[in-house]
């Protein structure tokens, strides 16, 4: 165990870490790189590996050492690297996948609905019964908004106004879809309360603008996009309560290992309900206010409402054998 | 080596790189190859977040300008075009700035790498889309109730100083391993300490008895008393020399010769 025998050894293996360190230069993926550097790289990682080991059995000076370990890390994440999700397959995750993620969580789909449609019901007929609640609920100056928009029936806007709204629905609506799922970390709480505060806002605002006469209007002007969007909000609810479910009832896991195990479904939910509200969003924006007749309208949204529930019950069922 | 008298602590290697820290992080791969990461702490992240925020701020600020400059005037028969455009932008920016450079630069964004961060998964691997998903999605429970008072307080609790996304998505942030290029002395006989030897020699044996261990650390530390000050080099001598100097009979030699002249009577014997 002399020093010139560490000297030696730097002397001698030191080409090929250099060899080693001149593969891993630029950031290019080593897949992308024709075979033979893949397995040279492979070869230099394992011998460097046992110069690693051997290192360390010498006593080579802690600089040196980590000179070794940075290149032992570099090439270990260069030919471990994850592949990335190949786009190819969203087609099979939009047919396929998703519904499939969302029936396996049933139960936790109708607690969802449940928590967001029942305050809805409350606060709607608690308007409508009783004027000055919604007052009590929401600023004035919002419901007076509200009641503003649609006092007259919808004639169409521009294009341009169109996409301003559809960008601001996909800013608004996604990001409280997010924010309901990832809220659900919080043992289920977060997303019980943003579905409870979503239908219950909801429920405040259509039941004032139908007690100030709007009524005929704004249900005409969301039939084409509510299926879509409530039921996608109410979906980025459910894969919440099963984060939270996850975390409470374990089967013998850790409670993040729990977690990591159901990680696929529950990514699926919220990624499929973002892409509704996409559709969504461009329906709300273009479709929903143009001035088509509303017996078009409405049948634009019962069409739509039985696409979802079709898609979501029935795509990607497998043959019982 | 089998005259030694068995140390102590038996025959067990000196590991030169013991995580003496717990910020240090020791992964073993299949190769039984182990890795040390440096966790970045909050403080780090936080800086990194602060570059991230101003390169977020910043390109809505120009988008906002533009579309101020533009003022309807490119698309007069479609104004809010921009407006939608704009809306979007913030929307991305907002949820998809940090899952895009994640995903670009193997788990860097601008921020981290300005600040020499990186995301990598437990196991050591880079990140996947998956995994970077799943822990920026997170950041909407992380960021609550305000000024992500969830995420600072879970990573102060967690031993690897992991976020709820980061716990989530098995995901950990780490220094990068500076791709530091080998000193010009590695590879050649140290010659630093030799000059500073006294002209008088201490009166040691010829074969001094030392466990494989002591000379284990002996030899590292005339590895590496080059890379450093006199100063430190004479402070880490210190903490060893009493007992050397107790052993070897030789009260008032100084520390550092001390160990040079064992250093190189073990190598000569």
């Amino acid at each position: 165990m002399s020093f010139k025998n560490v000297d030696a050894f730097v002397r001698e293996r030191r080409p090929v870490w250099e060899a080693l360190a001149f593969e891993l230069v630029g950031d290019r993926p080593l897949a992308k790189r024709p075979a033979a550097v893949i397995s040279r790289v492979a070869r230099l990682y394992r011998e460097v590996c046992t110069d690693r080991m051997r290192a360390e059995r010498l006593g080579l000076n802690p600089s040196a050492l980590h000179y070794v370990d940075a290149l032992v890390s570099r090439a270990h994440a260069a030919l471990y690297d994850a592949r990335p999700e190949p786009l190819s397959n969203w087609r099979s995750f939009v047919i396929r996948e998703f519904p499939r993620a969302l029936r396996k969580n049933g139960a936790l789909f109708g607690i969802a609905c449940f928590l967001f449609f029942v305050p809805f019901a409350l606060t709607l007929s608690q308007t409508l019964l009783n004027p000055e609640a919604a007052a009590r609920i929401l600023p004035i100056e919002t419901l007076e908004q509200m009641a503003e928009a649609y006092s007259k029936e919808p004639s169409g806007r521009t294009g341009g106004e169109g996409a301003t709204m559809a960008g601001f629905y996909v800013y608004n609506n996604v990001g409280i879809a997010f924010r309901c799922f990832a809220t659900g970390i919080l043992f289920g709480l977060g997303t019980a309360f943003f579905l409870v505060y979503n239908g219950a806002i909801t429920g405040a605002i259509t039941g004032h603008v139908i007690q100030t006469g709007g009524g005929i209007n704004i249900l005409t002007f969301i039939a084409g996009h509510a299926p879509l969007e409530l039921t996608a909000i109410v979906i980025s609810g459910a894969a919440g309560l099963e984060m939270g479910r996850a975390l409470l009832v374990t089967h013998g896991r850790t409670r993040l290992g729990s977690l990591w195990h159901q990680r696929r479904g529950i990514l699926a939910q919220v990624v499929g309900a973002a892409l509704m509200l996409l559709a969504a969003a461009a329906v709300e924006g273009f479709w929903s206010p143009s001035s088509a007749p509303a017996r078009v309208k409405w049948g634009v949204g019962i069409g739509l409402m039985t696409l979802v529930v079709l898609h979501l019950g029935f795509a990607g069922r497998r043959k019982v054998r | 080596m089998g005259r030694n008298p068995p140390a102590a602590s038996g025959n067990a290697p000196l590991r030169t790189h013991d995580p003496a820290l717990d910020t240090t992080l020791v992964l073993e791969t299949p190769e039984h190859v182990t890795f040390r990461y440096q966790l970045a702490g909050p403080g780090q992240r936080f800086a990194a977040y602060l570059v991230d925020f101003a390169i977020r701020g910043l390109i809505l600020g120009v988008a906002v300008l533009l579309v101020a400059l533009a003022g309807g005037s490119f698309f007069a028969d479609l104004w809010g075009l921009e407006l939608g455009i704009l809306l979007l932008l913030f929307f991305v920016v907002e949820w998809g700035y940090f899952l895009f450079f994640e995903g670009l630069s193997r788990g860097a964004s601008p921020g981290k790498r300005a600040l020499r961060l990186r995301v990598i998964r437990q196991d050591g691997l880079p990140v996947s889309f998956g995994d970077s998903l799943l822990r920026n999605l997170l950041r909407a429970a992380d960021l609550l109730p305000t000024f992500y008072v969830v995420g600072v307080v879970t990573m102060c609790l967690d031993d690897k100083f992991r976020r709820l996304g980061d716990l989530v998505a098995r995901t950990i942030v780490v220094c990068e391993p500076r791709a530091a290029g080998l000193g010009p002395s590695v590879g050649r006989e140290p010659a630093g300490l030799a000059r500073r030897s006294p002209p008088t020699p201490l009166p040691l044996p010829a074969r001094p008895t030392l466990s494989r261990r002591e000379r284990a650390a002996l030899a590292l530390f005339h590895r590496r008393a080059p890379e450093l000050s006199v100063a430190r080099a004479r402070e880490l001598a210190e903490i060893w020399a009493p007992t050397l100097r107790a052993r070897f009979g030789v009260p008032d030699a100084d520390a550092l010769a001390l160990l040079e002249t064992l250093n190189e009577r073990i190598v000569e014997s």
